[in-house]
């Protein structure tokens, strides 16, 4: 559903979108199911098959280790996914269901579940490392989360932005649309934003959350690819980085608001389509996009910081010394699990002499900050969060290092929240922002 | 000829129980592994041969927790370890099973002395109780529960504990306690298929082919 | 043969052979031992043996290869078993005696009907019901008429050998014959069985040496042998025991274990389930038996031995055939037959699932045409 131009052009403040659609518990019930029936496939069914209930992914999630609550185990939340599949789909589904081995899953199982589903898992991976027989955790969790879209039960919030960004553009009203915002934040940092141009190499997007709440660090992007010398656009039509038909579990909507990325990188001929700060938002486009577009993407994708690493280790990027002190590195989830950007950032950050203090479980073992997975806009789901990133934030001060940095938007936003929450004085400062500030030219000093 | 117990459990009991072990086996992996693949359209990271090739690595290094787990969950990995290897030493390196299995596959191979098989069995027994103790004592553990995991546990239990009385002659004839066993091993077979045993299964490739899927985007595993 | 009934007692028969009280005394003192008789028992034993009036015995031979009696007459001491012949009174037996035709089944009529209810009646061989019996017959008489009407007055009947015992190599499939033990036949009789192929000569002996002396059963197995010879499995009092302990087994008849005498359960001992005296009182006088002399026990004093598997494939060899044995491309056949099986049923199920799956997406995919979220 793509809009044309002068949709998108329209002021989007006051779109009307229809309310999330009030379900019965019996449609709730078959809502499920279809959505169940829908992502069992060899290896969903694979791997429902081989847990053993042993209990080790417990030990792997931030739920569970700052609650000691046995209901956050990761596989206990893809339960009702697990029954209804032996029940309907494995070998003796048949046996199941005359027997009542397994008992049909219930709309009050939904509703329990829609906690555990949406308010305890930031779908950050440990779970999936941990486990002996090797299953994806996360995968089945992101599954039944769409199972839980298909049943109605999708959180307000996320589904309400999913369908405003469906339609819109913009996962939320804003005083002036984004497109405006980003042409003043050129000119308030004096950066050129080039916009819709085309035959370029690199087409950017941006997170929304940068444009509400951290401009510097959309500016920072622009200016490193000016720096850079690459010929690079922004597109008015497929601005914004993050995807929350994703978070909100319509795999319709992500494919939709995937595709309007896709269509403006291929009709600005870019050769790479550039993801700045946001963990979900390169996830979904590098792992996900090309399957719901229906073939190889005929461009690539890249993390910033990877595109930024390797235009470092080509020489093409020289970077001065940084005075940020000591500093400390926030992992974001989809970048070090799920698309194994590890070494990029702490690439940079030596270059920048900068002294890395790490957390005791860093890496591809960090802890999330606790956002991920659409989780900071869930009201609801807030004491449990902030609960749990007490762990996170004693693992950050046993570093003692002077700045806590990051390269994604949202750990940004949540541990500013959590700022506030906690009264503390523990933000996060943008890798992006920092590299900007310490680009070298060849010919003349900074 | 007429059948005593012995001679049902080893003859026509066995020949059922390994017919069901076999096509249950196979019906049930076929059940799943026929339905929709997913094809990955997205660009992968590593070459073909460099994540299939971790995917096996996985195989070994899925065995034993990453560093960064192993304070909270090593002792129960240990747990779980050792008795399955005391399981496979009893089954694989015990002279009567030896020949069992190599009547099966046509081949035998070298063995233990009974005597330790004995001590192995006793260690074996222990763990095994202690496994209980703990899927019935972990909070966690306990709420993922359900009947699969505590009957397979028993007819595992059975197994073994026939397979003591019938070397220590404990309880009854010799005959009746070997019949005893096999009967119970028979259970085993006809149960395998259908509950968390299968599991012997699934590990390795389940191991290999979700940390294949990782590799293929530069994801650790 | 010697004539029944009162007359010299056994201890002034064997004064007259020259058997002194001792070493009658030491005689019966052994047997009690080897009955695992309590050591009074020795001495209570030839008290009562010397005192008591020579029993009548009626040995009747069925369909038997004469193994049997052959093992008994056999006994190897010469000195004492023979005595024993003259301890009892052997009033009838087809193989000994002089008599033929009808003087013999006279002498058995005559027998039977002066020591009705007190005689010992000795069986061998099994007893044939096909063919109404014509499979073994004297003076017209099937076996099992002769043997129901011996029966009636007999005080206890020992059925020696194993085809007497649990009908034998007779009885094994096909089973042409239709033999029976006189177990199957006989129901309201005492009955000892002494099983073996043959048994072993002192077991006959002693057996029938304790039922004299005591004039009661011996403590009988489940399967009505005397505990005192079959209340071990040769596995348990196996001298080479410890090999299969240790895991050293031969693996052929002239290998290096073979020539050690290493254990031979892979050879297809059946030790472990027979019960006899082989390993302990041994054969010949304790000369050997078969595992000593490097053949593994064939398991011949239990029931359906020949039925029960090769004697040459190790016990725990998987036994799929009814001939009790499995070679490889029988099991071969199983598997591919089972699991083809399996494949096919398992296919069936994932396209039953793929089916519900693909209605249950045409269904949602329906619903995005329309459009609603």
């Amino acid at each position: 559903m793509i809009l044309d131009q002068a949709d998108s052009l329209a002021p989007v403040q006051r779109v009307a979108t229809p309310e999330q659609p009030v379900v019965t518990p019996e449609q709730q019930v078959a809502g499920a199911m279809r959505g169940f029936s829908h992502e069992i496939g060899a290896m969903s069914a694979f791997r429902l098959e081989s847990c053993i209930h042993c209990g080790m992914c417990a030990e792997a999630c931030h739920y569970y280790i700052a609650t000691e609550d046995p209901q956050y185990t990761p596989i206990w939340k893809v339960e009702p996914f697990k029954q209804a599949y032996k029940r309907e789909a494995g070998a003796f589904a048949p046996l199941f269901r005359l027997f009542g081995w397994k008992r049909a899953v219930t709309a009050d199982q939904l509703a329990k579940w829609q906690h555990l589903l949406f308010d305890s898992c930031n779908l950050c991976g440990r779970c999936s490392l941990i486990c002996p027989m090797g299953i994806d955790v996360t995968e089945l969790i992101e599954q039944a989360r769409r199972a839980m879209f298909d049943a109605g039960l999708a959180p307000k919030e996320l589904y309400r932005k999913a369908q405003h960004q469906l339609l819109t553009g913009q996962p939320e009203a804003s005083d002036e649309p984004y497109r405006e915002q980003l042409i003043g934040i050129g000119k308030r940092f004096e950066v050129e934003m080039p916009l819709d141009a085309v035959g370029v190499d690199v087409m950017l997007c941006v997170p929304r959350t940068d444009i509400e709440h951290y401009p510097e660090a959309v500016a920072a992007l622009a200016r490193v690819m000016s720096h850079l010398g690459v010929s690079f656009t922004f597109r008015s039509d497929g601005l914004v980085a993050e995807n929350y038909g994703h978070y909100a579990g319509s795999q319709a909507w992500q494919r939709a608001i995937s595709l309007r990325l896709i269509e403006q990188a291929i009709a600005c001929n870019a050769k790479t389509l550039l993801v700045p700060e946001c963990g979900h938002a390169y996830a979904v486009l590098r792992w996900e996009a090309a399957d719901l577009y229906g073939k190889p993407l005929p461009f690539k994708v890249q993390a910033a910081t990877e595109y930024l690493a390797a235009a470092l280790q080509a020489g093409r990027l020289k970077l001065g010394a940084a005075d940020v002190g000591t500093a400390t590195f926030q992992d974001p989830c989809q970048l070090v699990r799920k698309g194994g950007v590890t070494e990029a950032p702490r690439q940079l950050m030596k270059a920048m002499g900068i002294e890395v203090h790490e957390m005791a479980d860093n890496g591809m073992f960090s802890f999330c900050c606790g956002g991920g997975g659409g989780v900071v806009d869930i009201e609801s789901a807030k004491p449990l969060r902030y609960r749990t990133m007490e762990t996170k934030l004693r693992e950050i001060s046993a570093t003692g290092a002077k700045t806590l940095m990051t390269s994604c938007s949202d750990c940004r936003h949540t541990f500013d929240d959590a700022e506030r929450h906690f009264d503390s004085d523990r933000s996060a400062s943008s890798l992006l922002e920092i590299v900007a500030r310490n680009l070298v030219d060849e010919v003349s000093a900074p | 000829m007429t059948l005593d117990l012995l001679g049902f459990a080893r003859g026509p009991a066995l020949k059922a129980a390994l017919a069901i072990f076999c096509a249950g086996v196979v019906w049930r992996i076929a059940a799943f592994a026929l339905l929709r693949i997913r094809r990955d359209l997205n660009r992968p990271r590593t070459s073909m041969l460099k994540y299939m090739s971790m995917g096996v690595l996985a195989i070994g290094t899925r065995s034993w927790p990453h560093p960064q787990f192993v304070k909270r969950t090593g002792a129960g990995e240990a747990l779980g370890y050792s008795y399955h290897l005391g399981l496979f030493a009893i089954l694989l390196l015990f002279g009567p099973h030896i020949e069992f299995l190599g009547s099966l596959f046509g081949f035998t191979w070298p063995g233990l002395p009974s005597g330790v098989i004995t001590g192995i069995s006793a260690v074996t027994l222990t763990l095994f109780l202690g496994v209980l103790y703990r899927r019935v004592t972990s909070r966690v553990i306990r709420m993922l529960s359900n009947f699969d995991d505590y009957f397979s546990w028993f007819v595992t239990m059975l197994v073994m504990v026939t397979g003591m009385a019938t070397t220590a002659h404990l309880g009854a004839r010799y005959e009746t306690l070997l019949a005893l066993h096999i009967l119970s091993v028979d259970l085993l077979l006809v149960w395998f298929p259908f509950g968390k045993l299968m599991h012997a299964f699934y590990i390795f490739p389940s191991r290999a082919i979700n940390s294949a899927i990782l590799a293929r985007k530069g994801a650790p595993s | 043969m010697s004539a029944s009934g009162p007359g010299l007692t056994v201890g002034e028969m064997l004064r007259k052979h020259g058997v002194s009280r001792r070493g009658f005394i030491k005689y019966c003192t052994a047997t009690a031992s080897a009955l695992a008789l309590p050591p009074w028992m020795g001495a209570a034993m030839a008290e009562q043996l010397r005192n008591a009036p020579r029993p009548s015995v009626v040995y009747l031979s069925f369909q038997e290869c004469t193994g049997c009696f052959e093992a008994f007459t056999r006994s190897f001491s010469p000195t004492i078993e023979h005595l024993m012949f003259d301890i009892i009174s052997l009033d009838y037996d087809d193989t000994l005696m002089a008599a033929s035709g009808t003087a013999a089944e006279s002498a058995l009529a005559s027998v039977m009907k002066e020591h009705f209810g007190r005689y010992v009646l000795i069986v061998d061989g099994s007893i044939p019901t096909g063919a109404s019996g014509a499979y073994c017959t004297s003076g017209g008489r099937s076996a099992e008429v002769i043997l129901r009407e011996a029966a009636k007055g007999a005080a206890v009947i020992l059925a020696v050998g194993t085809c007497s015992a649990f009908g034998g190599i007779p009885f094994a499939d096909p089973n042409p014959t239709g033999a029976w033990p006189v177990s199957a036949i006989v129901g309201d009789r005492p009955i000892i069985n002494v099983s073996g192929c043959p048994p072993i000569p002192e077991v006959i002996t002693g057996t029938l040496l304790q039922y004299v002396t005591t004039g009661s059963l011996p403590d009988l197995d489940e399967n009505r042998r005397p505990r005192a010879f079959y209340g071990n499995s040769i596995h348990d009092r196996c001298y080479r025991r410890p090999f299969y302990d240790e895991g050293k087994f031969a693996k052929t008849f002239d290998d290096e274990g073979a020539r050690n005498g290493w254990c031979l359960y892979e050879l297809g001992c059946k030790g472990p389930t027979t019960y006899n005296a082989c390993a302990t009182v041994k054969w010949n006088g304790g000369t050997s038996f078969p595992i000593e002399s490097g053949h593994g026990c064939i398991g011949c004093s239990e029931p359906g031995f020949w039925d029960k598997g090769s004697f040459y494939t190790a016990q725990a060899a998987a036994d799929f055939t009814k001939s009790g044995e499995t070679r490889p491309l029988e099991v071969l056949e199983f598997a591919g037959a089972t699991l083809t099986v399996g494949a096919v049923l398992g296919a069936g199920s994932a396209g039953v699932g793929r089916l519900r799956q693909h209605r249950s997406e045409l269904d949602e995919v329906a619903q995005n045409d329309k459009g609603t979220p």
